[in-house]
């Protein structure tokens, strides 16, 4: 037998260093907290040409400051932090914050998330004062926290990395020629067929488990536009219902472009379809007709997207800013998603990249990437769409938040749900819209 | 080189550990009396399993019904809420409806295919090939399965070419294509075929295996005695084969109940088709810690009575050995 002719004395001498190595190891960390100078652990949710842009802003932090940044992508950070934090386990020193209010609030309630004053320190007004007002202060006429910007007891807990404009009228330059409607009924009056498009919308809405959303980057366009930002922000924040005529009007201003009458491929192939193909029928014959359709609703993220590969930015297709919702004090209003960064160790090493990732150097190179917008109001771009997209910010009056991406998780996971169901059903719109005000009164409950 | 290390001791370790325990334990017990020894060494022996159902199993397990009393940031006891959650929300109730579906036409349907395909391949010379055809989707990952099954359930614009094959095929006979996977009327159907298709050919194979075992004696002095093939399969195979259906019919109610990633990658729950395990996840997913134990503790106490019979049934087999 095996175990006979082990010696006791050589077993009970493994045993020894296996327990001693187990307990060296131990004190070791899992999720990356370093407590060094030397050393700072960031997760990202970034992979592809955004994960390359981001090595290339790290390159020369790194050169320059000796430090090592060991990255690593984490495309469900939020769930991440969140079990470490519930856990007591080791935090990445530097990753992405919440989008959730309800989990921002108890995340800082617990000390796990540290405010960015105490990242820049002293580069703190600095970073307030070059970077575009929307990312850094509420809406304009509004007060106080703000916490989908991340501003909660006077502090700031995100640090605006990147953005994307969203809500823009994406068109093909060979086909549509006319000029940018102004408003939504200009806009609904537009024939399709006399530019040789079958339709006058593109539309796609499936996105795997999180179907749903791009209707909502629609839907926030119009809401913002018609009831302006203090509706919107109260809807938001949970303190408009879903059921109020303001939320309402836009749901039914969307079904107008995903109805039959409009939208290419009808609503079961809006819904049947991944949002990155949704571009597609703006170049791709239907019939008798040149494209599918006129327009595509979405963000300066589109021409990254497969159904815009090998075309050229203003030469096959460019975009027109919303049209105006026909309440022109908000026309000024634009909605975008931000990218932001939080820092959950308070180590040297961590305060420093934090401070990097806000300097207009570091800022230039997302600019110059073409892979989003830079935070930095100052920084250039050379891509035609971010440089025009760069303008609409500039001239703009209030920069908002997506809603969807901003409410509590069990509020925007319903919202979401909500639109792909109206879209296949446009009866059940009251019915929605009440589950969604029985969503909201729970949602917003902090436990 | 930290994680490198912990791996490795976690991985030599346990058993180094294990060794350790069996031949420090023997020495000792040697030591014993005859009687003591003979009473002793077989809870020795177990030890180490109970040791690991208990933390593994047994622990979180209690720990999970813990949770589920109480919040998501499990500092505040809130009584039964997460289960009045659970079983009034209208989300949770259509989940538990799905799953409900998945349980009854799921299992039914799987079974019955199997046994269907089972009797008759039992019957033709190229059994072999047909059965490997019909067991080729159970190795397949349910993610890969959901995939294939998503291009085959592919819709585009009618009039349009169709990339989905069933699709195609209904386009070939004039027919518009249906959005099988948004259709309310269609989406849990297509779902529960997907999972019929997954699985018949584990339950083939299984009642294939017990099939072999009855004795052609019996069948052939059947046929003598001017039983038709239809009552040899209906009056004698059905019924000897009766104690394996049930071990397959349990079996596959437990995964009906734990269906999840058939629905996660085909529609996420979207359109009415979330099902329990689906259900739990978004809560986990959502921090919602307590109402996710509380699912769990629902589908675990629905499939104890499903164990229960299962184990029963080969504990008495294994009598009948």
């Amino acid at each position: 037998m095996v175990f006979a002719k082990l010696n006791p004395r050589a077993i009970a001498l493994g045993l020894g260093s296996i327990f001693l190595l187990a307990a060296c190891s131990l004190g070791g960390s899992s999720g990356g907290n370093t407590q060094s100078a030397s050393d700072v652990t960031v997760w990202t949710a970034w992979g592809g040409n955004e994960l390359k842009a981001f090595q290339d802003i790290v390159k020369p932090f790194e050169a320059s400051t000796g430090i090592k940044v060991h990255i690593t992508t984490n495309r469900d950070s939020t769930t991440g932090i969140a079990n470490g934090i519930a856990a007591g386990t080791d935090l990445p020193d530097i990753a992405p914050a919440t989008t959730d209010p309800i989990q921002l609030k108890d995340w800082i309630s617990k000390g796990a998330i540290k405010p960015v004053e105490t990242a820049l320190g002293d580069q703190m007004s600095a970073y307030v004062a070059n970077t575009y007002p929307g990312l850094v202060n509420p809406p304009a006429g509004t007060t106080g926290d703000d916490p989908y910007i991340g501003i909660i007891g006077g502090k700031h807990y995100y640090l605006m990395i990147k953005f994307q404009v969203k809500g823009l009228l994406w068109y093909n330059k060979h086909l549509y020629t006319g000029q940018a409607p102004k408003t939504f009924s200009d806009l609904l009056a537009i024939d399709p067929t006399q530019y040789g498009a079958q339709k006058l919308f593109c539309a796609a809405f499936s996105s795997g488990a999180a179907s749903g959303w791009p209707a909502s980057d629609q839907l926030d366009n119009i809401i913002m536009r018609q009831s302006g930002p203090k509706v919107y922000t109260d809807w938001i924040e949970g303190k408009q219902k879903w059921t109020s005529p303001e939320i309402k009007q836009g749901y039914q201003a969307l079904l107008q472009e995903v109805s039959a009458a409009h939208v290419y491929g009808g609503t079961n192939y809006v819904l049947a379809t991944d949002f990155q193909k949704a571009g597609e029928g703006l170049f791709k014959a239907s019939g008798s007709y040149k494209a599918g359709c006129l327009f595509l609703i979405q963000a300066t993220f589109q021409p990254g997207l497969t159904s815009f590969a090998n075309l050229t930015a203003g030469v096959d297709f460019d975009f027109f800013p919303h049209p105006s919702m026909g309440n022109s004090q908000f026309d000024g209003n634009y909605n975008g998603f931000y990218d932001n960064y939080a820092m959950y160790n308070n180590t040297p090493a961590a305060r420093q990249l934090m401070q990097w990732m806000v300097t207009k150097d570091s800022q230039q190179i997302w600019a110059s990437s073409g892979v989003g917008m830079s935070s930095n109001k100052s920084t250039t771009y050379t891509d035609p769409v971010f440089k025009a997209a760069a303008q609409i910010v500039t001239t703009g009056t209030n920069m908002l938040v997506t809603a969807g991406d901003y409410m509590p998780t069990d509020m925007r996971n319903a919202y979401w749900q909500s639109l792909l169901n109206v879209t296949s059903n446009p009866g059940s719109l009251d019915s929605e819209l009440s589950h969604l005000d029985q969503v909201q009164a729970a949602a917003y409950k902090s436990s | 080189m930290e994680q490198i290390i912990t791996a490795v001791v976690a991985v030599v370790a346990v058993p180094l550990i294990l060794l350790g325990y069996i031949r420090l334990g023997e020495a000792i017990i040697e030591r014993l009396p005859d009687t003591l020894q003979a009473w002793i060494r077989p809870y020795f022996w177990a030890l180490p399993a109970i040791g690991f159902a208990t933390v593994f199993m047994v622990y979180p397990l209690i720990r999970t019904v813990f949770i589920s009393f109480y919040n998501s940031a499990g500092d505040k006891f809130v009584g039964w809420d997460n289960y009045v959650y659970f079983f009034t929300f209208p989300d949770t109730l259509t989940s538990l409806r799905n799953s409900l579906l998945w349980l009854v036409f799921f299992t039914f349907f799987s079974v019955l295919f199997g046994l269907i395909i089972a009797i008759l391949l039992d019957r033709v010379r190229y059994e072999s090939l047909a059965k490997i055809a019909i067991f080729l989707p159970v190795p397949i990952s349910a993610v890969a399965a959901s995939i294939i099954w998503k291009f085959m359930f592919d819709y585009q614009p009618p009039g349009t070419t169709q990339t989905g094959t069933l699709n195609a095929i209904l386009g070939a006979f004039g027919r518009d294509p249906i959005a099988w996977l948004i259709n309310l009327s269609t989406n849990n159907a297509a779902l529960i075929f997907v999972g019929i298709w997954s699985a018949t050919g584990f339950c083939m194979v299984i009642i294939s295996a017990s099939l072999k075992g009855i004795s052609t004696e019996v069948l052939e002095a059947a046929r003598m005695d001017g039983a038709n093939e239809f009552q040899i399969v209906r009056l004698i195979v059905t019924p000897l084969l009766w104690p394996t259906i049930t071990v397959v019919v349990t079996t596959e109610l437990i995964n009906a109940l734990k269906t999840f990633d058939i629905v996660y990658v085909m529609t996420n729950g979207a359109y009415n088709t979330d099902v329990i395990a689906t259900q739990m996840f978004r809560q986990l997913a959502s921090a919602h810690y307590g109402r996710a134990a509380a699912v769990g503790v629902v589908l675990f106490i629905a499939i104890v009575p499903l164990l229960i019979v299962n184990i029963r049934r080969f504990q008495q087999q294994e009598e009948q050995r």
